[in-house]
């Protein structure tokens, strides 16, 4: 396959790219820095539909995975990179077979807990400038396909070199400021790095004219929900801090993460009320459709990821 | 004249407006009347008619669930009777003239086979009624046709009727307070077409017209339908709501003596207005697609060599041998024969004869022997319940029961009478206390006893509400025989030995097994305080040959206690499934044989309880199944199915010493009976296998946990991590069935919450099966064994949590 891949200096990017090449796709990643990887490589921004026609000229797949993820982003930015860029690439990708766009689950997160949901939910929410704008091309993908489209949701990712997640974690229990919300009983269900990346490739394999994966989105999973105290716990560990979490109650959290975001001047806000409530919620999903559709199953339990997590921080 | 109801208001009641009819025919009084009634008309579908008659104050509202929800075969009519709903308002009318009216009403619109529903007063109208038409079925529902012996006029019926135009007529008091016994959604259409003095005439004449005393004019003409109702015997559904202050159970068990071929379904928590209720519409949709036989009366006719499990009685009344032992009080044979032959004698001079039901409130003692023995000797039923289970349940049960007296302690009486258990019922004291003394009388000769066939009903007992819902459980003495014998067979007594037991009531075994029974003196609902020395003490009186355990009481002979017995030569442990380490710890200290037979209030036993090696997907092992008794495997989720051999599924069982069904359950026993090569199963609820002919036992069907990757018993997921971490745990599962996963709670003090780090890595080392979330927390205990984990309320407090908010 002949894969154009967008937003490939993203951790789940480049693990795509690594295991498309793994396998033996020729690969263009597209995006504004160098991502050090061993692909043809375009740099240019999502802002310039010309440039992404060009490039992904002569591909017979197309992954979109790049979006503006900055904390707090204004929201013409938001709409220019998330929405427009996106029907750009979707445009570019007229040309070729089959087109595989990542988005969130966050886009269809209505506030209330999620146990064993349906992972395809099409009602959409947007709650912020990045859940909407991500909402608002999903939409735009899934309403008019030209080329046999997936589209993948990877819920929570998580791994080594994580800077999302990991990062953040890490940095909030060092300073002291981590705190577990209803002592993290809710329970939850995330990704590892190479289950996340393999259901993408996964997606761009199923993305054939017959096949049930099309013209759907799929909320992708570890398909191992853990409380999600313990999940923090574990990954502030295997990264080396040993920090007992202290706890707050949910609708303190949340009334906290209301002002914290009316009143923080800086970049990003220590408590939003989306993340409090995506900290106090359950959110896992019914994963036997996607296993069917995508023909993908997940092989990283949390307890291996934790154990890899660990042993890339003493390599 | 009376206008219709507008189609906008019928849409606002919740009605289909295309439902509204009306017709006149010639009323009782020779002139035209004009009735209204909702009809929803014949589909193409239609082969049969079903005509609904509704009470004072009501109307064809009430059958709302029907008209809604029958299949389109039937045809459903609601009528509104004369002056009432917006029929017309005409001049009074008596229970005769309404009678003839409803007679003329079905020629009129349902010529031909038709159905009969009725509630309240309708009931009594339908009944007069329905040997006049060509009724298929009868379906009554909270109503009469007599006040039942000893029953006051309701109190509620009473008043109403001496202030008749007051409460009735002039003010809304009576459809108010109607109104009021059902959910908010019904209030408004159970008060649409009463508004206005004028417009409820009807409803005061209605009660003004119930008869009381023989003088009242519609005296005769009702006694006369109750008379005719015996000639009437059409498959019949008796759908009592359980708290109705005016036709209550009492009413229920009139109805269903003149009517023993009916089927019963109570619905405990429902009030007066029972055709409102939820599961009304479906129980009488499943009932008529049953297409239901007369069932069998629940009283058989006299069959010489029939008779009790206690006729052993009659050979030993002169015998002086202790039959009865509680620590150091003994009782004989002839003790226990003269006080039989005088109970029964007071319960014969008092009215208490065949198919009588009569609560049982006495301890475990010879007291219960005699009350036992007595009312089989005239024929009637001991309904015997779990004295341990609070006052709560108690009177649920009892009032459940329709018992027409109560034996009891005085303080038992006492308590009865001031929680109105019973209402009307006869009260007979075992202690001369606060009831009709049963020790004074003359002894009734065993020539006069009554002798009932195999099918006769001899005992209902409610099962013990520690796994669900306490159920009524029926009991032929055709299966009490039966029971007797394989307990003889696979559990022999040696001549001259004697059993004990910690599960009290079990002394009851004693006289059909003509084996002296010996207690500690212990709190009977406090079997743990059982200890070896107990059993020592007893072997000074006897042998023992055998004891019945249950765990508490296994632990307490295994814990508590100096002295080892000698004498004993077989424990049989039941009630819940055995840890082995119990059964090696009792072996131990008794070293007698410990078999753990399976078996449940509805059928016991069901194996022999030999050990066996741990099968292949873990569970407890129960032996093999008795002789007679047919064990089958059923699908998880389809009973009617069976598993693949050696495969995990529910456990159907048959045997002749199975119970006859639940009573007043109709829906319950359809629900968990089988038929399978023409032979009647009972679904236990249980999960298991089978696996070299021996069953193991793999917990509750509703503990399964329906995962993703398909049904998996909650003991196959606990039992690997207890024994390789020794900790007590308990699994749930969370989330929706199918695709749930496991959250293990391992047994603590305190609120539940999540583990500690290390406790649910051992957890998930020990277990083979994923666990999403390990937590801690005091473990939810049966009030009953305190043995049982209610893994209902554990799953419930687990999931909220584990969902957040």
């Amino acid at each position: 396959m002949k894969v154009f891949l967008t937003g490939a200096t993203s951790l789940l990017g480049r693990t795509v790219a690594l295991q498309l090449l793994e396998r033996g796709d020729q690969v263009t990643t597209f995006q504004r820095q160098p991502s050090g990887l061993d692909t043809t490589e375009i740099l240019g921004d999502l802002r310039d539909p010309s440039a992404i026609a060009s490039a992904a000229r002569g591909h017979d797949s197309v992954i979109h995975l790049a979006a503006l993820v900055t904390p707090r982003p204004s929201w013409e930015d938001a709409v220019a990179v998330n929405v427009d860029g996106t029907m750009a690439v979707r445009d570019a990708a007229r040309g070729a077979e089959r087109f595989v766009f990542i988005s969130s689950p966050s886009v269809a997160f209505h506030g209330a807990p999620t146990t064993g949901g349906a992972s395809g939910i099409a009602r959409y929410a947007g709650r912020d400038h990045y859940t909407a704008t991500k909402a608002m091309a999903e939409r735009l993908v899934l309403e008019r396909l030209e080329v046999p489209t997936v589209v993948i949701r990877p819920h929570l990712v998580w791994g080594p070199g994580d800077t999302q997640l990991v990062g953040r974690l890490v940095d909030r229990a060092n300073s002291g400021r981590l705190r577990l919300i209803d002592h993290g009983l809710a329970l939850i269900d995330t990704t590892y790095i190479d289950d996340a990346a393999a259901a993408i490739v996964a997606g761009l394999d199923a993305a054939t004219p017959n096949s049930p994966a099309v013209g759907r989105a799929w909320t992708v999973t570890g398909n191992d929900p853990r409380p999600v105290g313990e999940l923090i716990s574990g990954i502030v560990r295997a990264m080396g801090v040993d920090r007992t979490l202290r706890s707050i109650p949910a609708p303190i959290a949340r009334i906290l993460g209301t002002v914290l975001e009316r009143v923080w001047r800086g970049d990003e806000p220590p408590l939003t009320s989306f993340a409090a409530q995506q900290m106090s919620m359950a959110h896992w999903f019914d994963q036997r459709a996607v296993h069917s559709a995508l023909e993908w199953q997940p092989t990283v339990s949390v307890t291996e990821g934790l154990r890899r997590l660990a042993a890339s921080r003493e390599r | 004249m009376t206008p219709p109801p507008s189609p906008a208001l019928l849409r606002r009641l919740g009605l289909d407006p295309t439902w509204s009819s009306e017709v006149t025919f010639t009323g009782s009084d020779g002139r035209p009347v004009t009735w209204h009634y909702l009809d929803t008309g014949r589909q193409p579908e239609t082969t049969a008619t079903l005509v609904c008659v509704h009470g004072n104050p009501t109307w064809s509202y009430l059958w709302r669930g029907l008209l809604e929800q029958l299949p389109p075969t039937w045809r459903v009519i609601a009528v509104d009777q004369t002056g009432m709903g917006f029929s017309e308002r005409n001049r009074p009318r008596r229970y005769a003239d309404r009678v003839d009216e409803l007679v003329t009403f079905c020629r009129t619109v349902a010529d031909g086979p038709l159905a009969l529903a009725a509630h309240d007063w309708g009931g009594a109208i339908a009944m007069g009624a329905a040997p006049h038409l060509p009724v298929t079925h009868l379906i009554l529902s909270n109503t009469a046709i007599a006040k039942p012996d000893g029953v006051a006029v309701p109190p509620l019926i009473a008043v109403a009727r001496r202030f008749a135009g007051l409460i009735c007529q002039y003010t809304w008091g009576f459809v108010e307070g109607t109104a009021l016994m059902t959910e908010r959604r019904h209030r408004a259409a159970l008060r649409a077409p009463y508004r206005g003095a004028a417009r409820r005439s009807a409803v005061a004449e209605f009660v003004a017209d119930i008869p009381v005393r023989p003088s009242d004019p519609s005296f005769a003409a009702l006694a006369a339908a109750a008379d005719a109702l015996e000639g009437l015997v059409v498959p019949t559904l008796l759908v009592f709501g359980g708290r109705d202050p005016v036709f209550h159970d009492r009413f229920l068990a009139d109805l269903h003596t003149r009517l023993p071929h009916a089927s019963v379904e109570r619905i405990a928590d429902c009030g007066h207005l029972a055709p409102l209720d939820a599961s009304f519409p479906g129980t009488v949709a499943a009932w008529l697609t049953e297409t239901p036989a007369i069932e069998r009366p629940v009283v058989s006719e006299d069959r010489p060599p029939g008779g009790s499990v206690y006729d052993t009685i009659e050979h030993h009344v002169d015998d002086a041998a202790v039959i009865l032992g509680i620590g150091d009080h003994q009782y004989s044979w002839s003790t226990l024969a003269t006080k039989r032959a005088i109970a029964a004698s007071v319960l014969q001079e008092h009215g208490i004869g065949v198919g009588d039901k009569v609560a049982v409130l006495v301890q475990p003692g010879l007291d219960l022997l005699v009350a036992v023995a007595a009312l089989w000797a005239v024929g009637a039923v001991p309904v015997v319940a779990d004295l341990t289970g609070g006052l709560r349940q108690l009177r649920r049960l009892h009032r459940a029961a329709v018992s027409t007296a109560v034996i009891g302690s005085g303080s038992a009486l006492a308590m009865s009478a001031v929680l109105g258990l019973v209402p009307g019922a006869k009260r007979f004291a075992t202690d001369g206390r606060f009831g009709i003394d049963l020790q004074i009388g003359e002894t009734l000769p065993a020539s006069r006893f009554a002798r009932l066939g195999p099918d006769g009903l001899a005992a209902i007992v409610h099962t013990s509400g520690a796994t669900g819902p306490a159920k009524a459980v029926r009991y032929t003495h055709g299966a009490l025989a039966a029971q007797r014998d394989i307990l003889q067979r696979a559990f022999p007594i040696g001549e001259g030995a004697a059993f004990t037991t910690s599960f009290a009531p079990f002394l009851l075994l004693a006289p059909a097994l003509e084996r002296t029974c010996l207690l500690a003196d212990i709190a009977f609902d406090q079997p743990g305080q059982l200890t070896s020395d107990h059993l020592v003490a007893m072997e000074q009186h006897s042998p023992i040959d055998l004891a019945w355990l249950s765990p508490a009481g296994a632990r307490g002979v295994t814990t508590n206690g100096t002295s080892t017995p000698t004498s004993l030569r077989r424990v049989l442990l039941a009630g819940a499934p055995i840890p082995e380490s119990l059964r090696q710890a009792v072996a131990l200290r008794t070293s007698a044989v410990v078999d753990a037979p399976y078996g449940m209030t509805e059928c016991l036993p069901i194996t022999t309880g030999a050990p066996a090696p741990p099968g292949p997907h873990g569970g407890y092992p129960t032996g093999v199944p008795l002789e007679g008794c047919s064990v089958v495997i059923a699908q998880l989720d389809n009973p009617l199915a069976d598993a693949a051999e050696g495969a995990v599924g529910e456990i159907l069982v048959a045997a002749p010493w199975m119970f006859d069904g639940y009573d007043q359950r109709w829906t319950v026993n359809i629900a968990t009976t089988v038929h399978r090569s023409g032979r009647r199963f009972h679904r236990t609820g249980d999960v298991g296998y089978l696996h070299n002919d021996n069953l193991y036992h793999l917990g509750r069907l509703q503990h399964v946990l329906w995962t993703s990757t398909g049904p998996l018993s909650s003991v196959a997921v606990e039992q690997p991590i207890e024994q390789r971490t020794g900790m007590t745990v308990a699994a749930v599962g969370i989330g929706p069935r199918a695709v749930q996963v496991i959250a293990l709670v391992v047994g603590g003090t305190g609120k539940l919450r999540l583990a500690p780090p290390n406790v649910a890595d051992s957890v998930r080392a020990g277990g083979s099966h994923p666990i999403a979330a390990v937590l801690t927390g005091e473990l939810p205990l049966d009030r009953r064994h305190r043995s049982k984990i209610d893994r209902t309320a554990l799953a419930r407090d687990a999931n909220r949590l584990l969902s957040g908010r």
